[in-house]
């Protein structure tokens, strides 16, 4: 009796993938295209160019599908795919070294004043978003963070750090009926 | 990634794909391009190999009847093989003529234009052969 693809591991997937088989990376696809998404989003990438990306980045990966041993997820696999693809996007318009200051506007709350990622990233500047989000989102260490953007290793550290701390700071639950506008 | 980079609460909050409506979608979409892209590929290679075959037998057609002429002329074989060469050569002929190649006289070429055309296509097909084995394997 066949497995359904439903039942079948990621790994086992790639492989079937590798063999030219496109419906099981139709499952892939299926299983790990909102991740993929989400991660350029949270990046900082426009929903439209962020769908561009991942769509890119799932046809390199198909094409590429015989590289992937296993050693992380699939889903680590295509994300750090994606995230160079965007690298090499903003790279071309030179976006990234340029500092964009952010509006001091507090996130959206839920119920429970809890404040959710994607709310909590558009306080941080778009490279402290993009570094948090590689590191993070990506999965990448900071070395490969600096040679990816092109900036020194201390810099992409002071990113991260300042993205964190301001990550951590919204992220905490905030009284109901506190203001939407600060400063 | 180094124990001062990692943040377990942050790290979680990462892992969490976001819902998006339009999932099923993008799934489609990605799936349409992967089928065209399959496509424009075989097309491709259908077309190279179809353009190397015939400019290929064409030229094997012509060294054969020269080669003919100068070594066994007036051989039954050879006149044999000059008729089956010279009605081969019409049937290729028709069908450029089919294709909408009429006015493409390969015959007029020059014997060295007709082997960098060959050689052109020839390596053309094996780079997309090569190219097409390595997604295989």
């Amino acid at each position: 009796m066949t497995q359904s693809l439903v039942d079948r591991h990621d790994v086992e997937l790639a492989a079937l993938t590798a063999a030219g088989g496109r419906r099981e990376f139709g499952e892939l696809v299926r299983r790990h295209g909102s991740a993929v998404r989400g991660l350029l989003r949270r990046m900082g990438a426009q929903p439209s160019l962020a769908d561009d990306i991942a769509q890119d980045a799932f046809l390199q990966a198909f094409e590429r599908c015989s590289e992937f041993r296993g050693d992380g997820t699939f889903a680590a696999w295509v994300k750090r795919i994606a995230a160079r693809l965007y690298i090499k996007r903003i790279a071309r318009e030179a976006r990234y070294v340029a500092e964009v200051g952010t509006e001091d506007v507090a996130p959206a709350t839920d119920h429970a004043g809890r404040v959710d990622l994607d709310e909590a990233l558009k306080a941080l500047s778009e490279v402290e978003r993009l570094c948090v989000s590689l590191c993070h989102g990506a999965g990448m260490a900071h070395p490969e963070i600096a040679a990816a953007l092109n900036l020194p290793l201390g810099t992409v550290k002071s990113h991260v750090k300042r993205g964190l701390d301001k990550l951590r700071a919204r992220l905490q639950p905030r009284p109901m009926g506190s203001t939407q506008h600060v400063g | 990634m180094s124990a001062d980079e990692f943040d377990p609460d942050i790290e979680r909050l990462f892992s969490r794909a976001p819902q998006l409506p339009d999932a099923a979608l993008f799934t489609a979409q990605v799936e349409q391009r992967l089928r065209k892209g399959s496509r424009v590929r075989f097309l491709a290679l259908g077309l190279a190999g179809l353009v190397g075959g015939v400019v290929a037998v064409r030229e094997t057609l012509t060294v054969n009847i020269a080669a003919g002429d100068r070594v066994v002329g007036g051989d039954a074989l050879a006149q044999g093989l000059r008729g089956a060469s010279l009605s081969t050569q019409g049937a290729v002929q028709s069908g450029l003529d089919q294709l909408g190649l009429a006015n493409l006289e390969l015959g007029s070429m020059g014997g060295m234009q007709l082997f960098w055309i060959a050689a052109g296509a020839l390596i053309a097909v094996a780079a997309a052969g090569v190219m097409k084995l390595s997604q295989d394997v």
